[in-house]
């Protein structure tokens, strides 16, 4: 009968299983082996995949792939429309960047007070997180409709003349930063208010009892101790600037005239609209290289100008 | 330098909380003087409603002659040494010190000139250019001192600055602060929970309890004659022993000797005496008889943790039922280091017996109350 | 790419009462305070997308291509919604996104939390480089993998299970099931729990999975509910990933369906905006629910959806 057969193997068994689990090494290989499986399947085979292809022409639908040398990173040099997503990135990042830090830093330091009602005006800023991109994106394509938008409706009221917003090439870029640092605000507003509960009370008193004003003590107390969260900001809304790409995709598709036609929105169009997908992981890894290079000198020049405590 | 004055300063929270309520202070030029008392006396809002930092719901604020009610902290010429120092984390020693002057618009050779001096008189000169970070403890401390002297104010504020520091500079730093008000003589308002500071430091000590002002003394004053129940207890250390005693005829028995004698036609007294006042003594004095719980030798003496027997005669089996025991702590010298269990005799110099009021707290005067003689 | 950093938040923050402040602010008592001056327009502002958004979906679609616009619309049009649901899945889309959005986070809770104990705790041959090559892929923006990912997600459609292939929710799911920074993020906060305690476990005799499971675990509920917070919000509205690999709508997620939506309704903005509207419910209820997480989480490792 098998169950007369089983003892002995099961016996067998429960001491193989024993002698692995007693073993630390095998035990750590097992808890950490599918993770570690899954991340090399969909991290780092496409990260070395992503290499060889920026080396290659590449279609995404037939396998043949021909080498074409540094042909994809020459030709980045002398495409006009990738010189402008470049442009139109750093606009944009230059000016969503320094807007979301001022407003969360004003709006933080606004909401940093013990007064009634107060949770309901920090629920109110913070809300913006909860909402999606796209959801925001819609919001605003209709805040600011040309024809029937209230931003124009707002102009009017001011004696302003009405404006095309996303409609102009000069202008929708703007809009879309105003769009993105609305939906960010939330996140700075947290960021910075947790940073100002952790200012000592006592130092502010220290500071008002030395015959600083107000303003002063913002000044020469706050705004240095709060270099960490800023420097942390800084480095964080970069890094996503320069990926900005749901907003666009939503609101103008990179038009009109291409003036809104980021890094990421143009790798991305040409990966899967043209199918130049050597060329676009050409650009991608480039996009790397600068994203790391804006971060290290974002951390070098924090590490002259930021305080941190202890 | 100057007088502070706080007339019926109140401070309330909402409609009833009270923080402090009718405070009356007047502090003499140059005076250096204690807040005392525990968490939540209201010592804490009395420096703070001084500084600025706080404004009093009702009442006045004199510096110097002058209401200050409405002024910024940094028009009333204060400075303030807080618990945890406050130091300008992101600044150096230096620019700590100077932050104060370049406020006022002192031009920038004063303010070096007065860091420098400031610096060396408390020896940070080799620490200008470190953070805060950078310190030990009692560096830091003495930065904060640094920070509030450097300005030359007309009163010094201090919230318990000693907190933070270990024992041993804790009386280091005392002495010096003792040293530097004798030096410059500047009006000093002090808050503090440990009575050790309270009576080395003060001119005068204002003990405090739930936001009312207990009693305002001397040293001496407050020790030997304590206002009332609370500031017999809180004052000294150890703790005044005190016991809720019925009165026989007017007679305060107490661990069955007769300590007092009171005519106020009370039922019972508050009696109070303190752990330095028993002495041990042979069967032949009278004495309150007790029984030896746990001996405490701390060197110089030792602390006896006794149950003292029922009011009246001991009882014939010897051992207090634990409900009627009272527990009493009694200094005595080294060489008396009776076993746990045993019975101990106590002998206590009427003179030393404090006596209050059983529902006000207040001390009975030795004009309410005939002390009996001492019988030897 | 990530970037780390510790912000400890103040239960203030998250709660807006008045706590760690031992003295009472003299304001709390007296008159109204006239930050609110300040504040409630400050707020208005914020908002103002949003009520515009709840104002235009109970427009008429007249009401709505108006100049100037409706500001308070005559009749409230509830029809609106039942419309956008009948012109788009909606349904459909919070399901996928939800179905998605819950094995994600499942999944991400199980297998970073046994990745992460291995790695903060266990030794093993090989351990540090596989921990700084997992690590690698923190560095790394999406868009440098998204071309191979998309290739080696359209070969397991074909050649492994079809329900893991492009224009399948699989293709949502599976990329996603562990991230690098979850392993990191619980690595770091089990290398705070007190070794003592797993070794008394380990001397009475618990296994390693025993001491997982019954000690690390239980203590590191914050920790969890933080990863379960962010790769929930991450999932929710993630959009770059699912425009590429889905094409039908029925496998669409919300931001993908509402995209899809507003491409072929352009102009009716009443229908759009309810839409919007429905869309963002689940979540807004969701946050405002567990706003003490949500808040607490991305104030704590700084990501966003």
């Amino acid at each position: 009968m098998a169950v007369a057969a089983a003892p002995s193997s099961s016996r067998a068994g429960r001491r193989l299983v024993g002698r692995v689990a007693r073993s630390e090494g095998a035990t750590g290989w097992l808890f950490a082996s599918p993770a570690a499986i899954l991340i090399a399947i969909f991290g780092l085979l496409p990260i070395a995949w992503s290499l060889l292809l920026s080396f290659q022409k590449a279609d995404l639908l037939t396998p043949d792939t021909p080498w074409v040398g540094t042909a994809n990173y020459r030709q980045m040099a002398n495409d006009p429309l990738f010189a402008g997503a470049i442009q139109h990135t750093i606009v944009y990042t230059s000016l969503f960047v320094p807007g979301t830090i001022v407003v969360g830093f004003l709006i933080a330091v606004a909401l940093n007070r013990k007064i009634r009602g107060i949770s309901i005006y920090r629920t109110a800023a913070y809300v913006t997180m909860a909402v999606s991109s796209i959801s925001a994106a819609i919001v605003f394509l209709w805040l600011f409709d040309p024809v029937y938008g209230v931003v124009n409706y707002g102009l009017s009221l001011l004696h302003l003349p009405q404006q095309p917003f996303m409609s102009d090439p000069s202008q929708a870029l703007f809009v879309i930063v105003l769009m993105t640092v609305w939906g960010w605000t939330g996140f700075a507003v947290v960021i910075y208010l947790a940073a100002l509960q952790g200012i000592p009370q006592d130092v502010l008193d220290a500071a008002a009892i030395d015959g600083a004003s107000r303003f002063t003590v913002l000044r020469t107390i706050v705004v240095p101790l709060l270099s960490p969260a800023t420097l942390f900001l800084v480095v964080w809304l970069t890094i996503n600037a320069l990926q900005l790409f749901d907003e666009v995709y939503l609101s103008t598709r990179g038009g009109p005239l291409y003036s809104t036609s980021v890094v990421v929105y143009y790798l991305w169009d040409q990966a899967f609209r043209q199918f130049n997908a050597g060329y676009a992981a050409a650009m991608a890894y480039a996009l790397f290289l600068v994203i790391a290079l804006v971060t290290a000198i974002q951390f070098w020049l924090g590490e002259k100008f930021v305080h941190y405590s202890s | 330098m100057a007088q502070v004055e706080l007339r019926n300063v109140t401070r309330r929270y909402g409609s009833d909380v009270f923080a402090l309520r009718d405070l009356n202070l007047d502090v003499a030029d140059g005076e250096f003087i204690i807040l005392v008392g525990p968490s939540g006396c209201g010592k804490s809002t009395a420096l703070r409603l001084l500084a600025g930092l706080d404004k009093p719901t009702s009442g006045d604020i004199l510096i110097g002659g002058q209401v200050v009610n409405s002024m910024l902290p940094g028009e009333r010429d204060i400075a303030m040494v807080f618990q945890n120092y406050a130091l300008y984390p992101h600044m150096s020693v230096y620019r700590n010190l100077a932050y104060g002057l370049k406020q006022r618009k002192t031009p920038k050779h004063e303010v070096d000139e007065r860091v420098r001096r400031t610096s060396t008189m408390l020896g940070l000169e080799s620490l200008l250019e470190r953070k805060p970070a950078q310190l030990s403890g009692g560096q830091r401390q003495r930065v904060a001192m640094g920070r509030a002297l450097v300005r030359e104010p007309r009163v010094f504020l201090l919230d318990e600055p000693l907190s933070n520091l270990d024992a041993k500079l804790r009386s280091e730093v005392r002495g010096e602060l003792k040293r530097l008000h004798h030096r410059l003589g500047i009006t000093t308002i002090y808050v503090t929970h440990d009575q050790v500071e309270a009576m080395t430091l003060g001119d005068r000590i204002c003990v405090m309890s739930e936001g009312t002002l207990q009693q305002l003394g001397t040293p001496q004053e407050i020790y030997e004659s304590p206002a009332n129940v609370f500031v017999a207890g809180f004052m000294g250390s150890p703790a005044m022993n005190l016991a809720r005693v019925p009165l026989v005829a007017g007679q305060v028995l107490w661990g069955g000797l007769p300590v007092a004698h009171v005519e106020l036609g009370l039922d019972e007294v508050v009696v109070g005496v303190r752990p330095e006042s028993f002495r041990v003594v042979g069967a032949d004095e009278p004495a309150a008889v007790a029984t030896v719980d746990f001996v405490e030798p701390l060197g110089s003496h030792n602390l006896v943790h006794v149950r003292m027997e029922a009011s009246g005669a001991p009882s014939p089996a010897g051992a207090p039922s634990p409900q009627t025991a009272e527990l009493v702590v009694a200094q005595v010298p080294t060489h008396e280091r009776p076993t746990p269990g045993s019975r101990i005799r106590l002998g206590i110099d009427p003179m030393d017996v404090y006596l209050f009021h059983p529902a006000s707290g207040v001390a009975l005067t030795e004009v309410q109350l005939s002390p009996i003689a001492r019988i030897s | 790419m990530t970037v780390h950093t510790v912000v400890t938040v103040p239960d203030d923050v998250v709660s807006g009462t008045s706590t760690s402040n031992p003295v009472p602010d003299a304001r709390r008592s007296r008159a109204p305070s006239p930050w609110h001056l300040v504040l409630i327009p400050i707020t208005f502002v914020l908002l103002v997308p949003l009520l515009w958004m709840l104002i235009t979906s109970l427009e008429t679609p007249d009401e709505a291509a108006q100049f100037p616009p409706t500001l308070v619309p005559h009749d409230i049009r509830w029809a609106n919604y039942p419309d956008a649901l009948n012109a788009a899945p909606f349904g459909q889309f919070f399901l996928n996104s939800a179905i998605v959005a819950v094995v994600v986070v499942l999944s991400n809770v199980v297998l970073c939390s046994l990745a992460g104990y291995a790695f903060a705790r266990l030794q093993f041959p090989g351990k540090s480089l596989l921990f700084a090559s997992l690590m690698v892929t923190l560095m790394v923006p999406f868009q440098v993998t998204m071309i191979p990912e998309f290739l080696i997600v359209k070969w397991l459609g074909i050649h492994v299970a079809s329900g893991v292939g492009i224009d399948h929710l699989g293709a949502l799911i599976v990329p996603n099931l562990v991230t690098a920074f979850g392993i990191f993020f619980l690595r770091q906060f089990f290398r705070t729990i007190p070794v003592e305690l797993e070794e008394a476990a380990r001397i009475d005799g618990t296994s390693r999975i025993g001491v997982l499971f019954k000690i690390v675990l239980p203590l590191s509920l914050p920790a969890l509910s933080t990863l379960a917070a962010l790769t929930f919000l991450d999932s929710w509205n993630n959009f770059l990933w699912p425009l590429i690999v889905i094409d039908s709508q029925s496998n669409m997620t919300l931001p993908l369906g509402l995209t899809f939506f507003q491409s072929a309704h352009a102009t009716q903005w009443t229908l759009l905006m309810a839409g919007n509207v429905m869309s963002l419910l689940p979540m807004l209820v969701i946050f405002f629910a567990a706003q003490r997480y949500f808040v607490r989480s991305v104030a704590a490792t700084g990501l966003k959806g």
